[in-house]
């Protein structure tokens, strides 16, 4: 590659198509952002209703009144149940996408395609036999079996996905680390998987992002109020004749979704140097 | 063969956490509380932690473990429904709908209390319209109500005395409820004159604190209870759709588009009674709860510009005003295993006491005599001795399983009439169609 | 420069790996937990539901302690209803815009558009876009509620540059719906693109730059071949997660005016739990299972004659 003899007669060309990228980039940010008015502004208000208007009086109550001791543990009860899910999705997943994108197997596509599909099925369909199953196996209201339950429900997407992705690493890299006597796990772990961190990631960050928004499973699944997660507990701000109290709705959903998005930038960052070494590499 | 190592190992992995699960297994001697928890409706849950110590210690050995199910009406059933199908996980007392008595009785979850309730002194508190709504098909009780709510006319007296009306305002026919409503339009134009629910958007709110409000203040109602089938055609039907038809075609009631809005009742707590843009609203007892102090929209001097009246029967009959009401019993399940300590405490949540604790905490219309009477609870809200003084003619909505399906062609209906794709006698006949598909021709009658 | 050359050669979707193939373990193994894991928890409860599809079970009421077969009767009920067409069609329409037009197209455009940017906006327009993602659906539906009501956001700013409101969940139920799930669902698709153009590298592009192809050609020819098995997990992604959209719709409309924006998703809640007949309920969920699968068979015959 001789980047001397591109230079001087893209280059503008370039800069122009980097400013209209930007500008649409602008555009798109500033659409997707328009939405939230209502969330910021209602989280601000003492007295929101469902109409965009700024509050008589901002005020950071709805934040103080949401942030007590059992709203975090809702929070914390959510970490360990995505958290948790989304490691084990990524443990089990892997493995179990290796052969599937490698060897050919007769019967891995067929099950796996029944499986995926099988996920359009509505969870609260499935949750009436899969409550039956954990009375009998005494699992009701056990966190990890929650959690082990919410890894099952996402595999299916985890592992077409983390096949997906594999196959987009040349087999002839893994060849490579075969010749200098790596074993097929070895190879795996120490070079397809460093080329698929990003698949890896958006595999992570869908399992988390999924398991994180899930009501009905840990709904039905778990009884005590103390393990329940936080998108159990936001039913909290909701009446039984459908009064809502929405600025404390609002400030909840802020707190919610400030988790996830932290965790998007972190990857962003990490992801970041997985490009680097990508090029490392292939160099 | 593979297959098998793996399910070996699941297995093996789930009889590991079976150890850490914890809490599910239970002995006879721990009474598993059901009960809703959701949203603002705290209170039942405040009670029944202030109770569980009080109970253990009269009872020694009994311990109580409460479940609270933090979730809307639907999912809740769902759930409570769910730990039913198992003996293992079924509550002993369960917080219960009336409505669902029936279906829950035929399915077998339910126990019949009239062994306790025979010899309970408190009983004969409880007025005869009230033991109806808890009693089954086959003639037993098998609730105990804790309240209940009513139904009818808020308004605002700032708009209706521009609008020249004297007040207070007390219609006695529906013709003098449209008067006003005309009246307002006229004088007042920037308000909407009167708001009902009606249509699909709104849901179960369309059908009982809007169309069954009118239909049993006709001469018909939605059941005959004597000949056990529900009555269709009716006169009354058709009057209840010409009702609609009049309101929104006449522009007194809000345009289709605020009409059919999923969060109507949002707009009319937050936007147009606070606002003065509305003058008149059939709704329920619970409204001006949005307004307390610790509600969702406080308005604390809303009984300066807010008042109430009955909602008047067609023409007046008697007894000159209607009401539809709902409530939640506390029940007790067909499975339980102790359900001598179950009683004894259904028995403590609701003597006179808690019962009236409960009806002000939770604002809520009283079903006991001895607490409807009491000042403590006529002073907790002004507008509660109105709204109790209503469950003396007040109508509970047929308790059957096919109910919520006629509901849903009710609100059909309702929409079509006030969007003007049909006229009131096409949906009187619609609806009756709809009626006899769902439970059979032989079950229906007409009148009138 | 080699593997920069073989990177640049399509490359074959499961190449069986020379000399690995008999050995049964090879593939038992890591597959095991992943099998035994869905075995316990998940074929179980999908073979339930298609029993339950041919019975009248409930969950209260009689049938709930003893439900009786009641064969092909759920699914003849529903082809006899008008409510259940609409519904469908409503959920092919919902999907195709929301999910394969809206969401795909945009994520894909948004990921390119976001290559080789500086790292701070990929970060803030990426995190933009992916707050939309996660915002509880709940939230999200009383979001564009008061976006597009009647008094809303958007009406507001529409008149204050004098042009006229509209009564956007009144008289464009569906389009409305549609637009705010784009704008919840887009976040997925960026993310899978934005990983599978990673892949593309560099220096391809530049190559068939010299060489004087066209941005559009170079999409065409290089990017897109390139990003088939992206198009393909996402494409079924998202088409399987839009067709259960439940909440967002139920909170904005209701499903109406009248079943003007009544999905399938609506339709089965009403049936299964506000009239409690799940063996009704389960046999529509099993409709839109087949929805589901049609869409992902074409998808897989689209994608497998390219090229």
């Amino acid at each position: 590659m001789a980047p001397v003899s591109v230079g001087s007669t893209t280059a503008p060309r370039r800069a122009v198509s980097a400013a209209a990228a930007y500008g649409v980039l602008a555009v798109v940010a500033v659409l997707f952002l328009v939405p939230f008015g209502w969330l910021f502004l209602a989280s601000l208000n003492a007295e929101a209703g469902l109409t965009t208007e700024p509050p008589a009086e901002f005020t950071l109550r709805n934040f103080a009144e949401v942030l007590n001791p059992d709203n975090l543990r809702a929070f914390g009860n959510s970490f360990v149940l995505s958290g948790g899910a989304a490691l084990l999705t990524l443990l089990v997943a892997t493995p179990a996408a290796y052969p599937l994108s490698r060897y050919n197997l007769r019967f891995g596509r067929p099950v796996l395609y029944a499986l995926l599909f099988s996920t359009g099925l509505p969870i609260t369909a499935i949750m009436v036999p899969v409550y039956g199953m954990f009375v009998q196996l005494e699992l009701v209201d056990s966190v990890p079996a929650t959690t082990l339950f919410l890894t099952a429900t996402g595999l299916p997407f985890a592992i077409w996905m983390m096949k997906n992705f594999m196959d987009g690493v040349p087999v002839s890299l893994e060849e490579a680390a075969w010749v200098d006597g790596a074993s097929a796990w070895k190879a795996l772990v120490r070079v397809v998987l460093p080329l698929m961190l990003p698949g890896v990631t958006v595999v992570f960050v869908f399992t988390f992002m999924t398991t994180w928004g899930n009501f009905f499973v840990p709904f039905v699944l778990l009884l005590a109020p103390e393990k329940q997660p936080a998108a159990v507990t936001i039913y909290q701000f909701f009446g039984q004749q459908g009064e809502v109290a929405y600025g404390l709705l609002a400030a909840y959903s802020i707190l919610y979704t400030a988790p996830v998005v932290a965790l998007y930038a972190l990857v962003q960052r990490t992801l970041g140097g997985a490009f680097a070494m990508q090029g490392a590499v292939k160099g | 063969m593979r297959r098998f190592i793996g399910l070996a190992m699941a297995a093996g992995l789930a009889v590991t956490m079976a150890g850490c699960g914890g809490g599910s297994e239970s002995g006879s001697n721990e009474l598993k509380i059901v009960y809703q928890k959701f949203g603002t409706y705290i209170h039942l849950d405040v009670m029944l932690r202030r109770l569980k110590p009080v109970f253990e210690q009269q009872n020694p050995g009994v311990k109580l473990k409460l479940i609270p199910v933090t979730a809307n009406d639907a999912d809740y059933f769902s759930k409570v429904n769910l730990m039913r199908r198992s003996a293992s996980s079924a509550p002993d007392v369960v917080y219960e709908d009336t409505y669902v008595i029936n279906s829950d009785v035929k399915a077998g979850y339910l126990r019949p209390l009239d062994e306790y309730l025979n010899t309970w002194p408190d009983w004969g508190q409880f007025p005869d319209s009230v033991k109806q709504g808890v009693k089954a098909l086959d003639g037993k009780i098998y609730g105990v109500p804790m309240g209940t709510d009513t139904r009818g006319l808020w308004y605002n007296k700032t708009i209706l005395k521009k609008a020249g009306v004297t007040l207070p305002w007390r219609p006695k026919t529906w013709d003098d409820v449209l008067a006003t409503a005309r009246q307002i339009k006229a004088r007042v134009p920037d308000a909407t004159p009167f708001n009902m629910y009606s249509g699909k958007p709104a849901g179960e709110a369309s059908s009982m604190q809007g169309y069954e409000m009118l239909l049993y203040g006709t001469d018909h109602e939605l059941y005959n209870s004597q000949s056990a089938k529900w009555v269709a055609p009716s006169k009354g039907m058709t009057d209840s759709f010409r009702f609609i038809k009049t309101v929104f075609s006449e522009g007194l009631a809000p345009k289709p588009a605020v009409a059919l809005d999923k969060n109507l009742n949002t707009i009319v707590t937050t936007q147009l009674f606070p606002k003065n843009k509305l003058g008149i609203a059939l709704d329920g007892s619970w409204l001006s709860s949005t307004w307390q102090k610790a509600g969702e929209a406080p308005w604390p001097e809303w009984q300066d510009t807010i008042d109430v009246a009955p909602m008047p029967t067609q023409n007046g009959q008697a007894p000159g005003k209607t009401s539809m009401s709902g409530g939640w019993t506390l029940a007790i399940g067909a499975k339980s295993k102790n359900p001598g300590a179950a009683w004894k405490f259904v028995a403590l949540a609701l003597n006179r006491e808690n019962s009236l604790n409960y009806a002000t905490t939770a604002g809520q219309i009283a079903v006991r005599d001895d607490v409807g009477k009491d000042p403590a609870y006529l002073n907790a809200n002004p507008t509660n001795k109105f709204w109790t003084d209503l469950v003396s003619a007040t109508h509970y909505r047929p308790a059957y399983a096919e109910y919520p399906e006629i509901s849903n062609q009710i609100q059909k209906e309702m929409e079509s009439v006030m969007t003007g794709q049909e006229s009131p006698e096409e949906a009187t006949k619609r609806l009756t169609e709809s009626i006899q598909k769902i439970v059979g021709a032989e079950k229906v009658e007409a009148a009138g | 420069m080699a593997a920069s050359a073989s990177a640049a050669s399509p490359r074959p979707a499961a190449r069986p790996a020379r000399g690995r193939r008999g050995s049964a373990l090879g593939w038992a193994i890591p597959m095991a937990p992943a099998a035994g894991l869905l075995a316990l928890f998940f074929v179980g409860p999908i073979l339930w539901c298609f029993w339950a599809a041919f019975t009248n079970l409930a969950l209260t009421g009689a049938s709930a302690s003893d439900p009786e077969m009641v064969g092909l009767a759920n699914f003849r009920e529903m082809f006899a209803d008008g409510d259940f067409y609409s519904a469908a069609m409503l959920t092919v329409a919902f999907v195709a815009g929301s999910a394969i037009i809206g969401q795909n197209c945009l994520g894909l455009i948004l990921a390119m558009l976001m290559r080789s940017r500086k790292a701070v906006v990929r970060t803030v327009v990426g995190g933009i876009v992916v707050s939309a993602w996660v915002v509880p659906e709940i939230v999200a539906g009383f979001m564009w509620y008061a976006f597009l009501a009647d008094e809303g956001t958007l009406n507001s700013a529409l008149t204050a540059v004098g042009l006229p409101a509209n009564e956007w969940l009144y008289e464009l139920p569906l389009l409305s719906v549609i637009i705010a799930n784009v704008w919840r669902g887009t976040a997925f698709s960026m993310l899978v693109y934005s990983a599978a153009l990673s892949e593309v590298p560099d220096d391809l592009h530049e190559a068939a730059a010299v060489d004087g192809a066209s941005a559009v050609q170079r999409l065409r020819h290089i990017t897109l071949p390139l990003i088939k098995r992206a198009a393909m997990t996402n494409l079924m992604t998202i088409t399987l997660q839009t067709l259960s959209v439940f909440t967002l719709i139920f909170v904005m409309t209701g499903g109406g005016p009248g079943i003007k924006s009544q999905t399938l998703p609506l339709y089965m809640y009403q049936e299964a739990f506000k009239f409690s007949q799940l063996g009704y309920g389960t046999a529509v969920a099993i409709v839109m299972l087949t929805i589901g699968a049609v869409f992902s068979a074409i998808y897989l015959r689209l994608l497998r004659n390219e090229v």
